[in-house]
């Protein structure tokens, strides 16, 4: 569901034959429910891709339109409509979720533009899965290191406090490495929604490594917190 | 996914765990990482200065069963080999060996960027170090 449609083709709505826009949920002359339309999830809301989005205004529309396609609304109409008014509200909740959730929305629009990102592309068929960032490689394997000496000691029941609060400490930095990385991301978010083509293209690559940056710290910080935890 | 029996034994019995004098001016370190799977590689070698033959190589994998057995078959693979020998080793030689499947195929890479980053540190010590001795002899004269 990733193509998105010329939406200047007009597709001939199936009970008033008038074109419309294949972005909408409901004929704009008939009013009619449409089968779930073939656009991306930002033309669903009548949005253009953007990564800064109103996210008050977008849950407004979504309950809304989840209301405009509710399956009880259906319950007497045609088998079609009926079929219709659940596939479109399925679509409608994975537009939301995934256009509320900044990173997912990231993703989204990255993968809408062409980006190989994502899990389905998480070194498979021998694909580059890129390299773990350079600057970070030292801290990160001494990093593994401690957490395998917590766990050794864990198993063998001897606390360590020094190595507690070295754990401690590194997280921190990870932590703080993390909000970097989302304020960086922040700021390509700002220069695709105002670039032209060009300096889209070039935001749209320092986000997919942004992104895979924040996913290698992301995972670092969890194994640390799990084994903070244990 | 099932392993390999290869790659199970890598993992269960791997060759070459451990640490070099990283400070030697006869050791080179690589270390390397991929992102995705958060796997982080570290490969050292001990190359005689005479013979540039690498003599030990030793290693420490963080990462899945793949990406360990990777690194402990290059450590196999390049102890006896000359530095220049070693650099022929080709991941796909690694694949084939472990009969790794396409989704680990990176842990092959990561295993050849690992030989490729731990002999490129041993050339840049080695030839600064002849460097002060090209210095140091040219001082003599």
């Amino acid at each position: 569901m990733l193509k998105v449609m010329d939406s200047a083709v007009p597709i001939a709505c199936w009970s008033c034959s008038i074109g419309h826009n294949d972005s909408t949920l409901f004929c704009p002359h008939c009013s009619k429910i449409q089968p779930p339309p073939g656009g991306d999830y930002f033309s669903v809301f009548g949005l253009e891709p953007r990564l800064n989005l109103d996210l008050t205004a977008l849950e407004h529309e979504f309950h809304r339109l989840s209301r405009k396609v509710h399956p009880d609304r259906f319950a007497r109409a045609e088998e079609n409509e009926r079929q219709w008014s659940l596939a479109d509200t399925a679509l409608l909740n994975d537009a939301y979720r995934t256009l509320k959730e900044p990173l997912h929305r990231t993703e989204y629009l990255l993968k809408l533009e062409g980006a190989e990102i994502g899990d389905e592309f998480a070194g498979t068929n021998g694909k580059d899965p890129g390299r773990a960032p350079a600057d970070l490689l030292e801290e990160v394997f001494e990093l593994n290191m401690q957490l395998e000496e917590m766990r050794m000691a864990r198993k063998t029941g001897e606390a360590d406090p020094e190595l507690q609060a070295g754990l401690e400490q590194a997280k921190r930095k990870f932590d703080v490495l993390l909000e970097e990385v989302d304020h960086d991301l922040h700021t390509e978010w700002n220069k695709w929604d105002e670039g032209d083509a060009a300096a889209r293209k070039k935001a749209e690559k320092a986000m997919v490594d942004l992104l895979h940056r924040r996913r290698y710290l992301s995972n670092l910080v969890r194994d640390v917190t799990e084994t903070l935890g244990a | 996914m099932a392993y390999s029996d290869k790659v199970i034994d890598h993992y269960n019995n791997p060759r070459n765990v451990g640490q070099l004098d990283k400070s030697s001016t006869e050791v080179g370190t690589g270390l390397v990482g991929a992102p995705e799977c958060g796997d982080v590689m570290r490969l050292q070698i001990r190359v005689n200065p005479e013979t540039q033959v690498i003599e030990e190589a030793k290693f420490k994998t963080f990462g899945c069963g793949s990406a360990i057995a990777s690194s402990s078959l290059a450590t196999e693979w390049i102890k006896g080999r000359t530095v220049d020998d070693a650099l022929g080793i080709k991941n796909t030689d690694i694949v084939k060996e472990l009969s790794l499947p396409p989704v680990k195929i990176h842990c092959s890479v990561l295993a050849e960027d690992a030989i490729r980053a731990a002999i490129g540190d041993w050339k840049k010590k080695n030839s600064a170090a002849e460097t002060v001795d090209a210095a140091v002899a040219v001082v003599a004269q």
